[in-house]
């Protein structure tokens, strides 16, 4: 058996999925209740597992490994990104990093999203700020992930005349400033603005192996205390 | 179990892997220290978790190659769960429960402390319970009654601050750099432990302890003394406070021995390595037990040690496994 498993922490769900040899994917999610914390470290491997067996399959069985690397919270990536490595330490499997940015911008492109020539994938950094990037509808990235204001969002995208198209969870958390700003925004329960298994598994089966050692989360921040430091040395 | 175990501990700041023989043999214990953290004063959580993750499988390739053994020879993986910072200890937990999935094995879980007191089973020569063990080291501070080789009877900890903590914390005010119990250790030794009265904490009651109250008075003393005093008289400020610290320690583990009845001692965590400590254990009268060092600041082989008498997890549930924080009570 030829399989792919692939699955993403960045944001507080917890998302797997399995892809077999004949393209088709399975996927299982835990998206936390309102308030709830992210159970990334009890339901990852768990869920990894029921999907094994859901295709009567076994770990063994696992051919190639991608990862979601972010951006997104430091303690789900790291989650995410010591279990795949953990994997394919133990089991020799092929290691990919997959871009959750990109998994939503997939997704979305993947879904017709709503016609649009850009897709502006955004996830929520916290503190009042976004992770987000740009892709345009032939899977070109048009910016590379950074971190900004949610008011500097829509500033990502190069002017162009076609609809644009914002998802994520970070898209939902900024609608004003983007909608007030042209773009698109699905509903909030559109299922655009989760990070989506099917996708995963198509990146995770295209993209470039890494060895597990060098494989580690796009953060797109500093630690604070590092910050602080550079900071005071520079005072 | 017939087969080696490998074990994993990721609870602070030293990326930890060990592989452990079935009869408490340690057949490599890999410790790939940060190095990090001398920067920021003191342990920074996310930039230990983040290291963490960079170090931890290289530091697995490492434990096995030096044990001259593969993933096919493991019987199980045990790895540390808590107690110690939630977000490095989760790389530990992450790494051992993705290799147990790949590969069908046991999964071990293992509590910090309890690996502490396993130090002490080391093959060839492991010192057997019952006894009393005092663990002291930049995280904790505590004194157990053994009697089994699995689980303890906590007697006394720290209040406040642990015992290494109070010594890293008063090096720095004395100028020292991080971590400072080593650097403090030599500077007190130029110096009178007399020169200065620090307290005890003698008005915790039973075998408890305070370190907050040295702390203090330390910061009192630099400032009444002024900078240009303070720096002539830094060798008896470090000795005076170096002092207060061994004697609450020893005083408790007297009295331990005393409540017990027991005339066997052990001590582990990092403190163990304090020469006036041990001065001072050594002149209690009991049969005193200290592991290797290597064996007594964090490491991954005690974590092996202790999983040698500890249940697997439930197959079910090993996958589900999630790391905890803090114990019942912050040791
Ligand atoms: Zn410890």
């Amino acid at each position: 058996m030829s399989l792919v498993l692939a699955f993403d922490t960045a944001t507080a769900a917890t998302v797997v999925g399995l892809r077999d040899a004949t393209g088709v994917v399975r996927g299982r999610r835990d998206d936390p209740a309102a308030g709830e914390r992210p159970s990334h470290a009890s339901t990852l491997l768990a869920l990894a597992d029921e999907l094994l067996v859901e295709a009567g399959a076994q770990w063994g069985d696992v051919t190639r490994i991608g990862v979601g690397v972010g951006p997104g919270t430091f303690t789900g990536l790291r989650i995410g990104v010591a279990s795949a490595r953990g994997l394919a330490q133990a089991s020799g499997a092929p290691l990919v990093p997959v871009s959750t940015l990109e998994a939503l911008a997939h997704a979305a492109r993947a879904a017709g999203a709503h016609g649009a020539e850009q897709v502006l994938a955004v996830i929520d950094a916290r503190r009042g700020e976004a992770f987000a990037a740009v892709w345009d509808a032939a899977g070109e990235q048009l910016a590379q992930p950074v971190a900004v204001a949610p008011e500097a969002l829509a500033g990502l995208v190069p002017n162009g005349s076609g609809t644009i198209v914002a998802v994520g969870d970070g898209a939902v958390r900024f609608r004003a400033p983007l909608e007030a700003a042209g773009l698109l925004v699905p509903g909030d329960a559109d299922p655009l603005h989760r990070v989506d298994p099917a996708a995963l598994c198509a990146l995770a089966a295209a993209g470039a192996v890494v060895a597990a050692e060098n494989l580690v989360p796009d953060y797109l921040r500093l630690p604070d205390a590092e910050l602080a430091r550079r900071l005071a040395d520079h005072q | 179990m017939s087969a080696p175990v490998l074990a994993l501990e990721t609870s602070c700041d030293d990326t930890c892997a060990a592989v452990v023989g079935p009869g408490g043999e340690i057949r490599s214990n890999v410790v790939s220290s940060q190095g990090i953290h001398d920067r920021y004063g003191g342990v920074v959580p996310e930039i230990a978790a983040r290291a963490h993750l960079e170090l931890i499988n290289p530091a697995i390739d490492d434990a096995l190659r030096r044990a001259g053994i593969t993933f096919d020879d493991l019987g199980a993986v045990a790895v540390t769960q808590g107690p110690g910072l939630v977000g490095a200890l989760l790389v530990g937990v992450a790494t051992a429960k993705a290799i147990v999935a790949a590969r069908g094995l046991p999964l071990i879980a293992v509590d910090h402390l309890q690996a502490h007191v396993s130090a002490n089973f080391a093959a060839p020569a492991p010192f057997e319970p019952p006894f009393v063990c005092l663990i002291a080291s930049g995280g904790h501070s505590f004194l157990a009654r053994v009697d089994e080789r699995s689980g303890f009877e906590v007697l006394g900890a720290t209040l406040d601050d642990a015992a290494g903590e109070a010594f890293d914390k008063g090096a720095r005010m004395l100028g020292l750099p991080f971590p400072g119990g080593p650097h403090l250790e030599r500077l007190a030794r130029e110096g009178d432990p007399t020169a200065f009265t620090f307290p005890r904490g003698d008005g915790v009651p039973g075998l408890d302890c305070s370190f907050a109250g040295v702390k203090t008075s330390l910061l009192y003393a630099i400032r009444d003394l002024g900078p240009q005093e303070t720096e002539r008289r830094r060798a008896d400020l470090a000795a005076s406070y170096q002092e207060a610290i061994v004697d609450a320690l020893a005083q408790r583990a007297a009295r331990a021995l005393e409540i017990t009845g027991l005339g066997r001692l052990a001590i582990g965590g990092g403190v163990a390595a304090n020469g006036p400590l041990r001065a001072r254990i050594a002149a209690l009268g009991a049969e005193v037990h200290i592991p290797p060092m290597e064996l007594c600041t964090d490491n991954a082989a005690m974590v092996g040690l202790a999983a040698l008498d500890t249940a697997a997890v439930d197959r079910s549930s090993a996958l589900a496994l999630d790391a905890y924080a803090t114990g019942e009570r912050d040791l």
